[in-house]
C-alpha cells in the first residue's frame, strides 16, 4: 500500500484547517494536485503545496509529520481509510469521524474525537480538553467508535458522550463524564474534581478513586461484576488495559447525577479488598 | 453621474406605473426627470425585456437586538453549518437561521432589498440594535422601540396620566432610541408574566396594575396618532400561538377605536379551536375584519418548512412553548425589566397538523385580504422561516397551481380543514410590487424610497423576466443602492452602508423630569447615559441618522 505523506515544511503563523485531507477526499488524485488545494492561511488562501512538502498519492493511508499544534480538524468527517500523525495535532481531531483509524504519536489539542461516530482513534501522548466531547452548542457529544489515549486526557472528558468507548491510560482533569448520556469510559490514572457532573447514564470505571465526586452520586455499596471480566479481556490488544483485569470483579459503585436522572455509574475497583 | 435605466417593464404601483416600458434616470444618488438633450449620459443600461421595480423594503423583520443576538449564539451549528466565507468584497459570515450581520445585509441586497426594519427595539438596547444594524452592510435600517410592558407607561396609565403625557414619554423614547415607531408585544402580558400570570387576554386586568391591554393599546395608538408619527402601532397581540386567539385579535383591532393600528405576524393570531383537534384556521374572519376596517393593516409572519429559531419579546408565549425547542435548548431574559424576550429554536414540519395548517393560514390570509397596500410580505424572520424564503413565498403568491401542488404533500388532515385549495386569486407582479415596496413605504412615512418619481432615493431593483417568480426574486440583476451599483446578476458588486430612519416628533421636555425620578429610583443607569445622540450614531455606533418628516397638521 503507497501512502501520501504530507510533512510541514515550517512552523505556522495561523492554524490550518487539515479536513480537505481525508482519504476519500484525496481518492485518485496525484501529489502534484494535492498541493493545489487551497487552504485559509488567516485571511489569505494559499496552496497545500505552500505549507507542505507532499508525496506519493494513495488513496488508503495518509501521513502527515509535523510538530505544529496548529493543524486542525485532522481526519474530520472521515469514513475511512487511516491517518497516521507523527508528531502532534491540533483541535478537533477525528471530529465527527465516521469509520477507518487515526493514530497520532504525539500529543493533541482540545475536542479530540469529538461528535465522533465510529472508527478509531488511538493517541499515544496526551489529549486536550473535552476528548469526545460534543461540538460547542450542541448537545450530543461521541456516539460510536473507540478512543485510546496512552497519555493523560484534559477537562471535560467524555463530555456529552452517548456511545462508544473511551480508554485513558493515564490521568483525567476536572469534570471527567460530565453530562454523559451512555457508553463507556475507563480511566486507568487519577480523575479530577466533579467527575460525573450532570452525568444521567453510562459507565464510568477508575481505579483510583477520583478527587471529588457531586454530592447528588449516591455511594450504592460494593459489588462483584463478572463483566468486568468480559471487558477487560476485550482489551488484550491493548497492553495497558489489560491490566485492568489484574484488578478483579470487586467495585464500589456509585450511582448519580441525582439532579438528573442519577442513572450514571461510576465503578472504583478496589484491589486491595478483592 | 447621470445613469440611464432604459427601455425596461416599469412597476412603479405608487405612481401607478403598472408595467409599463419606459426609461429612468438616475443623477448622483437620486432619480431625476429626463435631462436635456445637451446634457451627458455617462452609463445607459439597456433594459429591454427586464423588469424594473423600486429596492424592496422588508417592515418586520429581527435583524439586530439583543435576541437576536443570544439566537446566534445559542445555535452555533446554525453558523457552522452555514458557512459564508469572505469574497473578493464581501467579508465572511454565516448562518442560516440566524444570519450574521454581514450574511444578512448581503443577502438581503443580493435579493433587491434596499431597507430594512427591526421590529423590536427594547429601549434598554438600542444602543446595540443600532450597532448591529450599523454593522448590517448594503441595506437601511430602522427600529421600532418597544412600550406597553414597562412599569413606567403601565404606571402612569394606572394613575390616570393625561394623554399628553403618554404623548410626551412617546414621543422621549422615539428620540432617546433614535426609532422610526412604536411596538407593543402582547400588551401588559410579557409584565404580567413577571407577576406569574400565564395568560392575559384583551380585556383582563393586570394583577398588579389593575388596566388592560385594551387601555394600553388604546393609549399608545392615540399617542402615536396625535403626535403624527406616520407609522402607526405596530402590535403583536396577545395571545399568540394560542387557538382560539381570533377573537383576541378581533378585540385588539377594536381597541385602536378607528385609529390606524398594524397587527404583526397576524397568522400566529388567526387560530379557532374548531376540529377534532381544537386547532382550526380563522383566517376567514380575521380576513374578513381586515378588509372591513380601513384603519387596520397587517403582516403576514409566513411559516415555512425547515429548521429556524424563534426569536420573541412575547416572554409569556415563548416560556409556554419552550418544550417545542428543536434543538431542544431555549432561554427567556430581559433588561432593566423593561419588557422580555425568548429564543427557542424549532422546526417547522409538513407532515406535522398543526404545522401545515399555520402554512395555509398564512396562505389564506395573503389571498383573502383584497387591499395589497394593507398587507404585507413577512415571516418574521427568522419567527416563521428565515427572510432567504421571500422568493418562494412570491411563487406561493404568484402560482396557483405550484401552490396546489405543494397542498397536495403537506399533512392531508391539514389541507383538508384549509381553505387554500378552492382560493383561486394570484398575485400580479404589480400586487408583489406594491406589498414589498411601495406599501411599506407608505406606511412607515418614507416618502423618499418605495417609488421611482423624480426625488426619489435611486434605491432600485432590476429583475430578469423569469417564469418562475421565485428564480425571478432570488437572483435580481442590478441593484442600485442610493444611485450605487452594489449588485449584479445576484451578486455583490460594491459594499456599500446604509443609514439609520428616523422620526422625531415634538414633546414637552419637562417629561423628562418625571423620567428622570423613575430612572434615579428603578434603573441601573441614569437618564444622561441612556438617550443615544446623533452624533453617537455616526461616530461611535457607524450609523448616521436619516429623519423622516411626521405627517403635517394636527389630526
Ligand atoms: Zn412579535
Ligand atoms: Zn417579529
Amino acid at each position: 500500500m503507497s501512502t501520501l505523506t504530507l510533512r510541514l515544511r515550517s512552523p505556522l503563523s495561523q492554524r490550518i484547517d487539515m479536513s480537505p485531507f481525508t482519504p476519500e477526499l484525496v481518492a485518485g488524485r496525484q501529489a502534484d494536485e494535492v498541493a493545489r488545494i487551497l487552504l485559509w492561511l488567516g485571511n489569505r488562501q494559499v496552496d497545500a503545496g505552500e505549507l507542505f512538502a507532499i508525496n506519493g498519492n494513495s488513496t488508503e493511508q495518509i501521513v502527515i509529520q509535523s510538530d505544529s499544534d496548529r493543524l486542525d480538524r485532522i481526519g474530520a468527517d472521515m469514513s475511512g481509510g487511516s491517518i497516521r500523525v507523527e508528531g502532534n495535532a491540533g483541535a478537533y481531531l477525528g471530529c465527527g469521524m465516521r469509520d477507518g483509524a487515526i493514530h497520532v504519536s504525539g500529543d493533541v489539542g482540545l475536542a479530540a474525537g469529538c461528535a465522533m461516530r465510529g472508527g478509531r482513534l488511538a493517541l499515544d501522548g496526551n489529549a486536550g480538553d473535552f476528548l469526545g466531547g460534543a461540538l460547542p452548542g450542541e448537545r450530543q457529544g461521541m456516539r460510536g467508535g473507540s478512543i485510546v489515549v496512552k497519555g493523560s486526557a484534559g477537562d471535560r472528558a467524555g463530555d456529552s458522550m452517548r456511545r462508544g468507548m473511551i480508554l485513558i491510560a493515564g490521568d483525567c482533569g476536572d469534570y471527567s463524564a460530565s453530562r454523559m448520556v451512555a457508553g463507556t469510559m475507563v480511566v486507568l490514572g487519577q480523575c479530577g474534581a466533579h467527575t460525573g457532573t450532570a452525568m444521567r447514564r453510562g459507565s464510568l470505571i477508575l481505579t483510583n478513586a477520583p478527587k471529588s465526586l457531586p454530592v447528588t452520586f449516591n455511594d450504592n455499596g460494593r459489588h462483584n461484576l463478572n463483566f468486568l471480566t468480559l471487558l477487560s479481556r476485550g482489551f488484550k490488544d491493548l497492553p495497558a488495559f489489560a491490566s485492568l483485569a489484574d484488578k478483579g470483579n470487586l467495585v464500589q459503585r456509585w450511582l448519580g447525577d441525582l439532579s438528573c436522572g442519577g442513572k450514571g455509574e461510576i465503578l472504583i475497583t478496589t484491589p486491595d479488598l478483592a | 453621474m447621470l445613469i440611464k435605466l432604459e427601455g425596461g417593464r416599469i412597476y412603479d404601483p405608487a405612481n401607478n406605473i403598472n408595467g409599463e416600458i419606459g426609461d429612468l434616470y438616475v443623477r448622483d444618488n437620486e432619480i431625476v426627470a429626463a435631462p436635456g438633450d445637451n446634457e451627458t449620459v455617462h452609463r445607459t443600461y439597456a433594459l429591454a425585456g427586464k423588469i424594473v421595480m423600486a429596492g424592496a423594503i422588508d417592515l418586520h423583520t429581527h435583524i439586530g437586538g439583543g435576541k437576536v443576538n443570544i439566537a446566534r449564539t445559542m445555535l452555533p451549528e446554525d453558523q457552522r453549518g452555514n458557512v459564508m466565507a469572505k469574497g473578493g468584497l464581501t467579508r465572511s459570515g454565516g448562518g442560516h437561521a440566524a444570519p450574521s450581520t454581514l450574511a444578512a445585509g448581503y443577502r438581503y441586497a443580493e435579493m433587491g432589498y434596499t431597507s430594512c426594519f427591526e421590529p423590536a427595539v427594547l429601549p434598554a438596547n438600542a444602543r446595540q440594535a443600532h450597532m448591529e444594524m450599523a454593522d448590517t452592510p448594503m441595506i437601511d435600517t430602522g427600529g421600532y422601540a418597544m412600550l406597553g410592558n414597562d412599569d413606567l407607561l403601565l404606571q402612569l396609565i394606572a394613575d390616570g396620566a393625561e394623554q399628553q403625557t403618554v404623548n410626551d414619554y412617546v414621543a422621549w423614547t422615539l428620540q432617546a432610541t433614535q426609532c422610526i415607531g412604536i411596538k407593543v408585544v402582547n400588551p401588559g402580558g410579557i409584565n404580567a408574566f413577571k407577576f406569574n400570570q400565564r395568560a392575559l387576554d384583551v380585556d383582563d386586568a393586570h394583577p398588579h396594575y389593575r388596566i388592560t391591554p385594551r387601555e394600553i393599546v388604546s393609549k399608545l395608538s392615540r399617542a402615536l396618532y396625535e403626535l403624527n408619527v406616520p407609522h402607526p402601532l405596530h402590535v403583536h397581540a396577545s395571545n399568540l400561538g394560542v387557538p382560539g386567539n381570533y377573537l383576541s385579535t378581533l378585540a385588539t383591532m377594536e381597541a385602536a377605536e378607528g385609529l390606524p393600528i398594524h397587527l404583526t405576524h397576524i397568522q400566529f393570531h388567526s387560530y379557532g379551536t374548531e376540529g377534532d383537534r381544537k386547532f382550526s384556521s380563522s383566517a376567514a374572519v380575521i380576513a374578513e375584519a381586515v378588509n372591513r376596517q380601513a384603519n387596520v393593516s397587517i403582516d403576514v409572519g409566513q411559516i415555512m418548512f425547515g429548521q429556524t429559531v424563534t426569536v420573541s419579546g412575547d416572554t409569556m408565549a415563548q416560556h409556554a412553548n419552550h418544550n417545542h425547542a428543536h434543538p431542544h435548548k431555549w432561554t427567556c431574559m430581559d433588561i432593566e425589566c423593561e419588557a422580555g424576550c425568548g429564543v427557542v429554536p424549532f422546526r417547522y414540519r409538513d407532515k406535522n397538523f398543526v404545522n401545515a395548517l399555520q402554512w395555509a393560514i398564512g396562505l389564506e390570509l395573503f389571498l383573502m385580504v383584497d387591499d395589497p397596500w394593507r398587507v404585507f410580505l413577512t415571516t418574521d424572520h427568522p419567527n416563521g422561516a428565515p427572510f432567504t424564503s421571500y422568493p418562494h413565498l412570491i411563487r406561493l403568491l404568484m402560482d396557483r397551481s405550484f401552490r396546489n401542488d405543494l397542498l397536495g404533500e403537506i399533512n392531508p388532515d391539514a389541507a383538508s380543514a384549509s381553505h387554500l385549495g378552492s382560493l383561486q386569486r394570484e398575485y400580479s407582479l404589480y400586487e408583489i410590487a406594491i406589498m414589498t415596496r411601495a406599501a411599506p413605504a407608505r406606511i412607515l412615512g418614507l416618502t423618499d424610497r418605495g417609488h421611482l418619481a423624480p426625488g426619489a432615493l435611486a434605491d432600485i431593483t432590476v429583475y430578469h423576466q423569469h417564469e418562475d417568480p421565485e428564480q425571478m426574486f432570488a437572483n435580481p440583476m442590478l441593484v442600485f443602492k442610493a444611485g450605487d451599483l452594489v449588485v449584479e446578476e445576484g451578486r455583490i458588486s460594491k459594499p456599500v452602508k446604509g443609514t439609520t430612519q428616523v422620526v422625531r416628533p415634538e414633546y414637552d421636555p419637562a417629561i423628562e423630569k418625571e423620567i428622570g425620578r423613575w430612572f434615579e429610583r428603578y434603573h441601573s443607569i441614569s437618564l444622561h447615559n441612556f438617550g443615544i445622540s446623533d452624533d453617537e450614531m455616526a461616530e461611535g455606533i457607524g450609523s448616521r441618522v436619516t429623519v423622516h418628516p411626521c405627517r403635517e397638521g394636527r389630526p
